[in-house]
């Protein structure tokens, strides 16, 4: 990494910074204005609802259509939920003029400050979605970020951005635990690293078995823990590592349709994100645990339960499933009906999952 | 077996009434102590309305002895400006059972007076103590009478009586009862309360046993008109009532005796002249429109029979049989049956067949029926098949029938006559409920007047919402005859109508407030009871409630959904008060500006245009 690289960087995150800044100033502008001459102020927020939603093929990801609903301050029914995502545009644009942080539960209470009511976290919630809608931006530019509980360990040095801790360097392979992904880390300028790889794991018990193992210095990997569905600033890494520092990803999960929906999260975003196109990892690779793998493992399996197969008719019907491994894995879980856990190679020793099935699969991972 | 047909006899309508008092609602105290109220300011309210006096009543109840727990014995004083009963009926009218003055086609609260009576009767058995009765028609003198009531023999017995100079007109009675005013009073304190509502003209006043006053002062000055005794209407009146009719229409051959004779002479101005029969004749012809019936039947009489006064002495008349025209008499002189042919050529002829025979239809149409002129008499002449001279008498049963059944059918009769009702009038009763709930919303109606066999009613109904009734409505206050009813509402066809409506159409939802009052008028309420607490769910009579019901119900939609748009505006203006301000901050922080936006501006607009 040369320094004019990285100076780029930090020019390109300045100004996304101020993007926001802009884009919330430009609403708050024109809001004040229709006031000012008498004329009730509205928002167009992009529509949402599941008939608005397609799915793109180029980009690879659900992206939502072309209608969009007015909320206008001079009906009263939308009124309230009005004044709700005013309310929160000022926030955010404190949160991000302020460089402070916060979380979806964090706001439902901060509104109280403000003598805004909501009757609960959930509307809140989507009146946040609102915002991300409106800006076409995902919160954690607004500062608004999830729960930590994903993390990542590997030869990564960052600088942080957050007040109070600006130009301070880090290592992320100095503590074994990990690193909880949160929002100075997804903030952090990426410097520079080693790996030649991420590997991005569901489970916290397999993410200390690989650092124990080392599979960072064998495998010149990043190891990230997504500890079940990846978190969005997990997402957010993810694509950073991916399109920075031009690393590939692969996902391991549990071998059961969640699992391999979580890979396909990762790959493809949600329908949920649909009005966001910043959190999906396209070239992201799904390497296990497969159905087919049970077979050609011989690991042991639990029965899927009733919920687990409607899963897999439900993703029968979602287009991102209709070809390649997607759809073939899928099949096969549906005519086993049987699942199987990353835990499972243990049955074969504590290391035969790093040993043996990660270096196939690695292996297998660059033909896909 | 001449001992049961002693028992028999000896039953008097008193002892009747007593042994059956629970049918005429004195069943317990409790019940018996809230009907002799009623029977007492009832009779009042009456005696004022048949004599348009205001009334100004005063009913007041003292417990004997205070401390006593109930049900203990009460004095009941009912005291009313009315015209007074005349001295030497007041023994009668309140010693005896079945003696009333009020008996014909015409409303009134009660129908024969009966019900004071009772009370009258329940108080003595239970208390043993007579009834007292201070009645002044001229209000100068009163006559002051201690009565007991004699049930075996059913009559009165004066204990004492005296006269007494006042200044004021009225009649006061005063029993001593059994009563239970612990589980009663809720009930009268209801019964004065809703009997002030629908008689919006009189003063009432009730002092209860406890000391508590309850005052209710006349709040319309203008009397309903009074009712008027008329004829029945045609529709729906049964095979029965027209027979009982009939039998009035058709007159009696007279019985020619010596009196009969001596009479015709005399109005013959022949008292004292001997004439031949041609003579009589004559003399009849002449004097023909200043003879009364009865002669000129006995004339008719003798021009078929061809005699004079001495022959038609000696002669009975036994049959006259007009479809086969002859006349059957027996002849005391020959001592024989003899028949004579009548020839319908004789002028007599068709007075002496009608008189058999009676009216005709149509005679008996516009004569005996209301409503009913020569021209809509021919009409259901036509329409039921009958000609339209048809006498009565001359009628099959399967005929009578048949007249029956088209009384009823028959579309073009005018509506009942109504002057014999006396509804309050839609104006007495908006300022009644008005007065009595302060509403936000009253409308009222009186339907036209309609008939359920042969008995006209009609039904006048108010409706009102908000201001100071409590919710949990519709609050259904029913009346008869001005007569508020109480108890029983379950299987009242009021309430049978009210539950029937969908409220939720009418933009009436969860437990609003709102009132509902329904007054039925008629010659005759067809009480479910004896008791006389629900109407009885007759079609013609639900049919009126509820076109009365839709009518007003759709004044309250109207007026709801106004109110509901006005709500709307105010909870418009009120939402735009509380977040505009907030918007109004947040943008001007947002925008990085330092004065607030002039949004008041949009407050003020937006009020005024919702206003209008």
């Amino acid at each position: 990494m040369t320094t004019n690289k990285i100076k780029d960087r930090k020019q390109k995150a300045k100004v996304k910074q101020q993007n926001i800044i802009d884009a919330l100033k430009d609403h708050g502008a024109k809001v004040y204005g229709d006031l000012d001459n008498g004329q009730f102020p509205k928002f167009s927020i992009p529509s949402r609802s599941v008939s608005n939603i397609v799915y793109d093929k180029k980009l690879r990801q659900y992206i939502l259509g072309n209608s969009a609903a007015v909320r206008s301050s001079r009906n009263s029914s939308q009124l309230r939920s009005f004044t709700q995502l005013m309310w929160l545009a000022f926030f955010a644009n404190r949160l991000t003029q302020e460089k402070k942080s916060s979380t979806l539960r964090d706001v439902y209470y901060s509104s109280q400050a403000f003598a805004i009511e909501f009757e609960d976290q959930s509307e809140s919630d989507n009146i946040i979605v609102d915002l991300e809608a409106v800006l076409s931006k995902p919160r954690e530019d607004f500062h608004i970020f999830p729960e930590e509980r994903s993390s990542i360990f590997g030869d990564l040095n960052i600088e942080y951005t957050i007040p109070g801790y600006e130009g301070k360097k880090m290592n992320l392979s100095n503590h074994p635990d990990g690193y909880a992904i949160g929002p100075s880390l997804t903030t952090a300028e990426l410097l520079d690293t080693s790996a030649e790889i991420v590997i991005a794991i569901e489970k916290g018990g397999l993410f200390t078995r690989f650092v124990e193992e080392q599979v960072d210095k064998k495998f010149k990997s990043i190891i990230i823990n997504t500890g079940g569905q990846a978190p969005r600033s997990t997402r957010t890494l993810l694509k950073r590592l991916h399109d920075e520092l031009g690393l590939p990803v692969i996902i391991l999960t549990d071998g059961d349709v969640y699992g391999e929906h979580i890979a396909m999260v990762i790959k493809s975003g949600s329908a949920n994100a649909a009005h966001l196109r910043e959190l999906t990892v396209p070239d992201a690779k799904w390497v296990g645990v497969w159905a087919t793998d049970i077979e050609k493992f011989k690991l042991p399996t639990i029965p899927m339960t009733e919920s687990d197969i409607k899963r897999c008719y439900d993703l029968q019907n979602d287009p991102r499933y209709q070809e390649g491994i997607w759809k073939k894995e899928l099949d096969v879980f549906l005519k086993i009906k049987r699942k199987a856990e990353l835990e499972a190679f243990s049955k074969y020793g504590l290391t035969n999952i790093t040993d043996k099935y990660l270096p196939q699969k690695l292996e297998l991972a660059k033909s896909l | 077996m001449s001992s049961i047909k002693e028992k028999f006899n000896q039953i008097s309508p008193s002892e009747f009434f007593y042994r059956n008092r629970d049918l005429a609602g004195f069943s317990n105290p409790t019940r018996s102590l809230y009907t002799a109220v009623r029977e007492f300011v009832e009779n009042s309210l009456d005696a004022c309305d048949q004599k348009g006096i205001f009334p100004d009543v005063h009913l007041s109840i003292k417990a004997v002895d205070p401390d006593a727990p109930d049900p203990k014995p009460y004095i009941l004083t009912v005291k009313d400006n009315g015209p007074g009963i005349e001295s030497k009926h007041v023994p009668l009218a309140f010693g005896t059972v079945l003696y009333g003055s009020k008996f014909g086609l015409k409303q009134a609260r009660g129908m024969f007076g009966l019900g004071a009576t009772m009370a009258i009767l329940y108080g003595q058995i239970t208390t043993n103590k007579p009834v007292y009765v201070k009645s002044s028609t001229d209000g100068k003198i009163q006559d002051e009478f201690e009565l007991l009531l004699d049930i075996q023999k059913n009559k009165p017995v004066i204990l004492k009586h005296n006269t007494k100079e006042v200044t004021k007109r009225g009649l006061s009675v005063s029993i001593c009862l059994e009563g239970d005013y612990a589980k009663a009073g809720s009930k009268i304190k209801d019964y004065v309360y809703e009997t002030s509502l629908i008689t919006p003209y009189a003063t009432i006043t009730f002092d209860d046993p406890k000391g508590e006053k309850f005052h209710y002062s006349k709040i319309v000055n203008e009397m309903p008109p009074a009712p008027t005794i008329i004829r029945p209407h045609a529709h729906g009146i049964d095979v029965e009532t027209i027979r009982r009719m009939m039998v009035e229409s058709q007159f009696e051959i007279p019985n020619i005796d010596d009196m009969m004779i001596e009479k015709v002479r005399k109005d013959l101005g022949l008292a004292k002249k001997n004439l031949t029969f041609t003579g009589i004749m004559d003399k009849a012809a002449k004097r023909w429109k200043t003879l009364s019936r009865p002669v000129r039947v006995v004339i008719s009489l003798m021009s078929f029979l061809e005699m004079d006064f001495d022959k038609l002495s000696k002669v009975r008349i036994d049959d006259i049989d007009v479809p086969n025209k002859k006349l059957y008499y027996w002849d005391f002189g020959d001592s024989q049956a003899k028949t004579i042919d009548l020839d319908s050529d004789n002028p007599y002829y068709k007075q002496l067949t009608g008189t058999v025979q009676g009216e005709t239809l149509t005679a008996f149409l516009t004569k005996r029926f209301q409503r009913i002129g020569p021209s809509t008499a021919v009409k259901f002449a036509e329409f039921a098949g009958f000609k339209p001279e048809k006498r009565m008498g001359s009628l099959t049963n399967e005929e009578l029938v048949k007249l029956s059944d088209s009384l009823q059918k028959f579309e073009d009769f005018l509506s009942p006559d109504p002057s014999c009702l006396a509804p309050l009038g839609e104006e007495p009763l908006e300022k009644g409920i008005r007065k009595f709930f302060k509403p936000d919303f009253c409308a009222v109606v009186q339907r036209p007047a309609s008939a359920y066999s042969g008995f006209p009613f009609v039904v006048e109904m108010g409706i009102a919402y908000g201001g100071e009734i409590r919710p949990g409505g519709p609050h259904v206050y029913r009346y008869a005859n001005r007569i508020p009813l109480l108890y029983d509402e379950g299987s009242d066809v009021v309430l049978k109508v009210v539950h029937d409506t969908d409220w939720a159409r009418y933009k009436v939802k969860g437990e609003p407030p709102f009132v509902l009052v329904t007054h039925i008028c008629s010659t005759r309420i067809p009480y479910k009871t004896v008791g006389k607490e629900n109407v009885a769910d007759r079609p013609e009579i639900e049919r009126e409630l509820r076109l009365g019901l839709q009518f007003l119900s759709r004044k309250l939609a109207a007026y709801m959904s106004k109110r509901g748009q006005a709500e709307m505006a105010k909870k418009r203006a009120n939402l735009y008060a509380k977040y505009l301000p907030l918007i109004s901050t947040f943008c001007t922080e947002l925008s990085g500006k330092t004065k607030e936006p002039n949004y008041k501006k949009l407050l003020e607009e937006e009020i005024t245009v919702d206003d209008k």
